[in-house]
């Protein structure tokens, strides 16, 4: 029994950290599946979201600025404005570089504000990081959240604490899993109305070719900045939940260009840059994949150890971490090899109503 | 595809499903620091395999299953892998991980909250000892940094350096043990003529030990050997910067002999975490790690040992592999009252334990009584070149 409880945890496990990615996901695909921005910075703006998220929420602390001890949903809210606002002043500045130097300069900034995290030692307590982030759901067994309002009105202390204990310790993992794929089944829906919308076709216009969307009279450099400030908004809520399930945020390791912008980018080009639900699927997808290949592997050289008795296994566990990346690269390759439009390719929202029996995949056409 | 993934998988539930003790390993595997994680590893493995040889654990030696998993040195990556461990797994207790930040990610997100024991065998950050409210479940087989930079600014003061420059690597390690260098040291009447970060992995640190090089004559240097210390120390060297090196065990390793020559490092002094040589448990120590090929005194490689050594004896005497009170075991086999065990010595605890009697581990990096906060008390020692090889001689 106690083991089935054990691979539920994991799903939810997998399901967590799958739609924060989801997130992230979506969040990209309108900057790069709407409008064709070329962003390679979306570890920036999870750090923005996740930084604003610790530092307004956590108690106070000596090693960082504040922890103002705020509400949790102000934390998150928060996180996405001060994500916006950073992606606006981005956008003012160069969102009218073409694409590879909108990446170069996105690049940039990701980095700058990786190394503002990393050095205003007195603000962010620098590479040391951000411990102690209340996680949603988890955070109302916590003693200063139940000696204060709004949980005090209900009961005293000594009732809500002997109420928590009477929970299984790991009460919080359903709720915490369940508001976090909520949260990713509003922002499809909005971003599904978004994409089959005037404003959604504009968009691919712009993205398809931009000159005539221009002699149009569209306002182009108007709706790629929204496109961008709306994207960047949504991985700030992304990152402000990333900073929940981690609990603890540091510049260097947490927000590797490599385990963020880059597993981001391979998940919604596996899924299909421009549909929502590739997006999400692309998350899942390769989450699952990242993280069961461990289990897999480990348990394939176990296997190789019994199976060969003569020959000693551990000299492949000690490589096996290597090997993993190698296995997820060589996947990535034939995911990309038979769907060249991802999984779910997108769907042009010219005609929805058409769309059933005539659309192809229009992946080939960027 | 499908098959063999279904064999594999087979496989998988049916090695975890056997009546053994499985204790989960998170080891930065990947990522910043495999080179001074590899021997950590061995050396967790060989306390396995001391076990299992010396009849395993509980009365029906079972065998111990030390199940590894990579923490990347990652947050990210420990949260994920510790919750296999503990959700799929099933294992008992966590030995390791080993980066302070992924330590403390793994036990707020996953361990804590799932009541499981953790045992860190190199995460040295201050914050580790303040982390919990009310749960007693992390512990470490290392000192804290708060401890060892103090050791080194009095090591300094010792050494008559009135004034030095400190440069520290801008990782969660170093600039840790950095600022509390420089705490003490200045609060001894010291003067610190430069404080900056370098970043890690560059390929020339010219401009860094240019700039700070003409404050001083004397440098602290907080790095890791292997991702830039050296080059630093090299560049330092070249240019004629510095004449006197001090630093802490990041730094410490036959890697800087090799690299830079035992004729170029005779003003460096590097202190490490606890090896004190005269004790006859790191004695013992050395003569099993020599036997089986791991550096015995490198940067936290007895503490692997012990970590895992102690985290077995505490399941062991709890007898049973319940995740539940394992605390209260670990600070009984680890502190007096007992009959003093040293590494290696599996048979004679599990036999005193099978008595009823109690037991005192004293491990290879130092007597290991936890106090209160789950943290040891450090030896420090310090390390000089004599005759070509690093010699250690531990700070009173």
């Amino acid at each position: 029994m106690e083991a089935y409880i054990g691979y539920f945890l994991y799903l939810l496990s997998l399901l967590t950290v799958g739609g924060i990615y989801a997130l992230f996901a979506l969040g990209l695909n309108v900057q790069w599946g709407f409008a064709g921005l070329f962003n390679v910075g979306i570890v920036g703006f999870a750090a923005v979201g996740a930084y604003s998220y610790a530092l307004l929420t956590t108690a106070e602390s000596t090693y960082h600025l504040g922890g103002f001890g705020l509400p949790l949903p102000i934390g998150m809210a928060v996180g996405m404005i001060m994500s916006a606002i950073v992606a606006g002043f981005i956008g003012l500045i160069c969102i009218r570089l073409r694409a590879d130097y909108l990446a170069i300069a996105t690049i940039g900034i990701a980095e700058i504000i990786k190394l503002i995290l990393k050095n205003e030692s007195e603000i962010t307590n620098g590479p040391r990081g951000i411990n102690k982030i209340p996680r949603s759901w988890e955070h109302f067994s916590e003693e200063r959240f139940y000696t204060s309002w709004p949980m005090s009105w209900f009961g005293t202390p000594e009732n809500w604490e002997a109420f928590f204990d009477g929970l299984p310790n790991w009460y919080w993992q359903p709720l915490f899993a369940g508001t976090i794929l909520l949260i990713v089944y509003i922002v499809y829906r909005m971003l599904e109305r978004a994409r089959t919308s005037p404003w959604g076709r504009m968009m691919t216009a712009i993205r398809e070719n931009e000159p005539a969307a221009r002699a149009a009279g569209k306002d182009v450099t108007r709706r790629r900045i929204e496109a961008f400030v709306i994207g960047a908004a949504i991985m700030g809520l992304a990152g402000a939940l990333f900073a929940q399930h981690l609990r603890l945020i540091e510049p260097t390791q947490t927000f590797d260009s490599a385990k963020v912008t880059f597993l981001v980018w391979v998940m919604l080009i596996a899924g299909g840059s421009g549909n929502n639900k590739g997006a999400i699927l692309g998350a899942f997808l390769i989450w699952t994949i990242w993280s069961a290949s461990e289990l897999v592997i480990t348990g394939a050289i176990g296997l190789f150890g019994n199976v060969f008795q003569s020959v000693d296994p551990s000299i492949l566990q000690t490589r096996a971490g290597f090997l993993r990346m190698m296995l997820i690269g060589i996947l990535m390759q034939v995911i990309l090899q038979r769907y060249p439009g991802g999984i779910l390719p997108e769907v042009r929202p010219a005609s929805p109503k058409a769309t059933k029996t005539t659309a192809g995949s229009t992946g080939e056409t960027k | 595809m499908k098959k063999i993934l279904m064999t594999t998988t087979a496989a998988l539930f049916a090695t975890s499903a056997l009546a053994d003790v499985n204790i989960g390993n998170p080891m930065a595997m990947t990522g910043p620091i495999p080179d001074l994680n590899a021997p950590i590893a061995a050396a967790v493995d060989l306390a396995a395999a001391h076990i299992n040889a010396q009849g395993g654990m509980f009365a029906d030696g079972e065998a111990l299953n030390v199940i590894r998993a990579d923490s990347a040195c990652d947050p990210t990556a420990a949260v994920d892998a510790v919750t296999k461990l503990i959700n799929v797994n099933g294992v008992t207790a966590i030995v390791g991980p080993v980066c302070s930040g992924a330590a403390i990610a793994q036990a707020e997100s996953v361990s804590i909250p799932a009541g499981v024991l953790t045992v860190s065998v190199s995460a040295s950050s201050p914050a580790i000892t303040t982390m919990e409210d009310g749960t007693d479940l992390v512990f470490r087989a290392t000192a804290s940094d708060a401890y060892q930079g103090v050791a080194l600014a009095e090591l300094a003061i010792a050494a008559g350096y009135t004034d030095l420059a400190v440069s520290y690597a801008n990782d969660d390690y170093n600039a840790a043990i950095a600022a509390v260098f420089v705490e003490a040291y200045t609060g001894m009447g010291g003067t610190v003529t430069a404080n900056e970060a370098h970043e890690p992995n560059k390929a020339s640190y010219r401009s860094e030990v240019a700039t700070i090089g003409a404050t001083s004559e004397n440098i602290a240097l907080f790095s890791y050997y292997g991702s830039g210390g050296i080059t630093l120390m090299r560049n330092a060297l070249e240019t004629g910067a510095f004449t006197n090196f001090i630093g802490a065990d990041g730094m410490l390793s036959d890697e800087l002999i090799e690299q830079l020559g035992a004729e170029n490092l005779m003003t460096s002094t590097f202190t490490t975490a606890a090896s004190d040589s005269s004790t006859p448990s790191y004695g013992a120590w050395e003569a099993l790690a020599t036997e089986a090929g791991i550096p015995a005194s490198d940067p936290f490689v007895p503490n692997g040992y012990d970590a895992l050594f102690m985290t077995a004896l505490a399941i062991e005497a709890a007898g049973s592999d319940d995740r539940e009170g394992l605390a209260e075991h670990l600070r009984a086999i680890s502190s007096a009252p007992g009959e003093i065990i040293l590494p290696g010595q599996w048979a004679e605890a599990k036999a005193i334990l099978a008595a009823g009697g109690e037991i005192n581990y004293e491990g290879g990096a130092g007597n290991q009584d936890f106090d209160e906060n789950g943290d040891v008390a450090g030896n420090f020692s310090k390390s000089v070149i004599v005759d070509g090889a690093w010699a250690a001689e531990l700070i009173q």
